[in-house]
């Protein structure tokens, strides 16, 4: 494969959604090495550019898997009995999967956020008149099917967001429970709803999934900044998602300054936001 | 940029058989603009697409590109924005980083 063919089958890759990184050799003793490439897809499946003989291939792929499996993109260096070989390892994640359930008021500006956000977008509703492209320009993927047969083939992974927001309450649980009765766990589920009525829901939940611990469900929806027009609801939605995307609390950036501001600054904090 | 155009825009390069170089930032120390695997393209005229951080650093690395694009040599260039904190411009990182430069032909 020469360098052209490399990039297609990157291009392809990354259309497809699929887990690839891309390593390029930086640093090696043999000139003609530097700026070698090789695609990793799984510890088992690489395609190096030709130019790079298999026995190499095989330990910068041994080298890289780790940083493949952690989805982490640095540098390393290979040592062994002859010159040592630095590589970049970088990764192409996939975007985020945001799945909205749910073609309502909500659903919209919702769907407007995840395309400036960089989420790739389905949205499902079983009514044909609402689960329109026309309704949802910016999303990459509208269907129209129950929730039912949606969310029991869907693949899901630590990628995958899934929002419900229903026009009932009864296709939120569904689906939820459906969504639960899988193996693959997505990695947040965020459900609408009132908290009267969704503690109704977690009685049902506990004695259905005894042995579930709903640390990835969300429900009542959002962080708490008061909203209350689909918009504004969106926003707390939104930030509440990229909060666990992101592995942060959701809390105000101010309010460990705040004490601080009270208390004196005793010791010079570090540049760091 | 999203990733896909950029890598759109390296198979357009290949497929047209221009001239340019690709740098991409593969490490980082401290406190840097950009982190590693941010990339920018560079032409034989200067123009670039995409940014390792903008500043005088970049200006380093458009010069060396231009170096690379003649020689056809691929390079490791470490940039260093320790020195001169607080340069005209407001620059205001103080890290160091390791840019691969590359041929594109």
């Amino acid at each position: 494969m020469n360098k052209q063919e490399l990039y297609q089958e990157l291009s392809a890759a990354i259309t497809k959604r699929k887990h690839v990184s891309l390593v390029t050799i930086t640093r090696a003793a043999r000139k003609e090495m530097i700026g070698k490439r090789m695609l990793l897809f799984s510890q088992e499946e690489i395609y190096p550019e030709t130019g790079i003989d298999r026995t190499l291939v095989l330990k910068l792929a041994e080298l890289c898997f780790p940083f493949f499996r952690e989805q982490i993109t640095r540098s390393a260096v290979l040592y062994g009995k002859d010159d040592p070989i630095t590589v970049f390892h970088e990764v192409f994640a996939p975007p985020p999967h945001l799945i909205i359930a749910g073609a309502g008021h909500v659903a919209e500006p919702v769907a407007h956020m995840a395309k400036m956000l960089r989420f790739y977008t389905t949205v499902v509703d079983d009514r044909p008149e609402f689960a329109r492209q026309g309704r949802f320009p910016s999303s990459d993927d509208v269907r129209c099917q129950s929730f039912h047969s949606y969310f029991q083939s869907v693949p899901l992974n630590e990628f995958t967001y899934v929002l419900l927001v229903t026009r009932g309450h009864q296709f939120d649980v569904l689906s939820l429970q459906q969504l639960l009765s899988r193996n693959e766990k997505p990695a947040y589920i965020g459900m609408i709803g009132s908290r009267r009525r969704i503690a109704g829901v977690f009685e049902q939940l506990r004695t259905d999934f005894p042995d579930e611990s709903f640390s990835h469900l969300y429900t009542p929806v959002g962080l708490d900044i008061g909203a209350e027009t689909p918009e504004e609801i969106a926003v707390s939605i939104f930030a509440e998602i990229l909060a666990v995307k992101n592995r942060k609390s959701g809390a105000p950036l101010s309010s460990t300054i705040r004490e601080l501001a009270k208390t004196g600054f005793h010791e010079r904090r570090k540049r760091k936001r | 940029m999203k990733e896909i155009e950029f890598i759109q825009t390296l198979q357009n390069i290949f497929f047209t058989g221009e001239h340019a170089a690709l740098a991409t930032i593969v490490r980082t120390r401290g406190s840097t603009p950009r982190k590693a695997g941010s990339k920018m393209i560079i032409y034989p005229s200067g123009r670039i697409i995409g940014t390792v951080g903008g500043g005088c650093g970049e200006g380093e690395v458009i010069e060396k590109a231009l170096k690379v694009i003649n020689t056809g040599q691929p390079v490791t260039h470490e940039v260093d924005l320790t020195t001169g904190l607080l340069y005209e411009d407001g620059g205001i990182c103080g890290g160091i980083m390791d840019v691969f430069i590359e041929p594109l032909l």
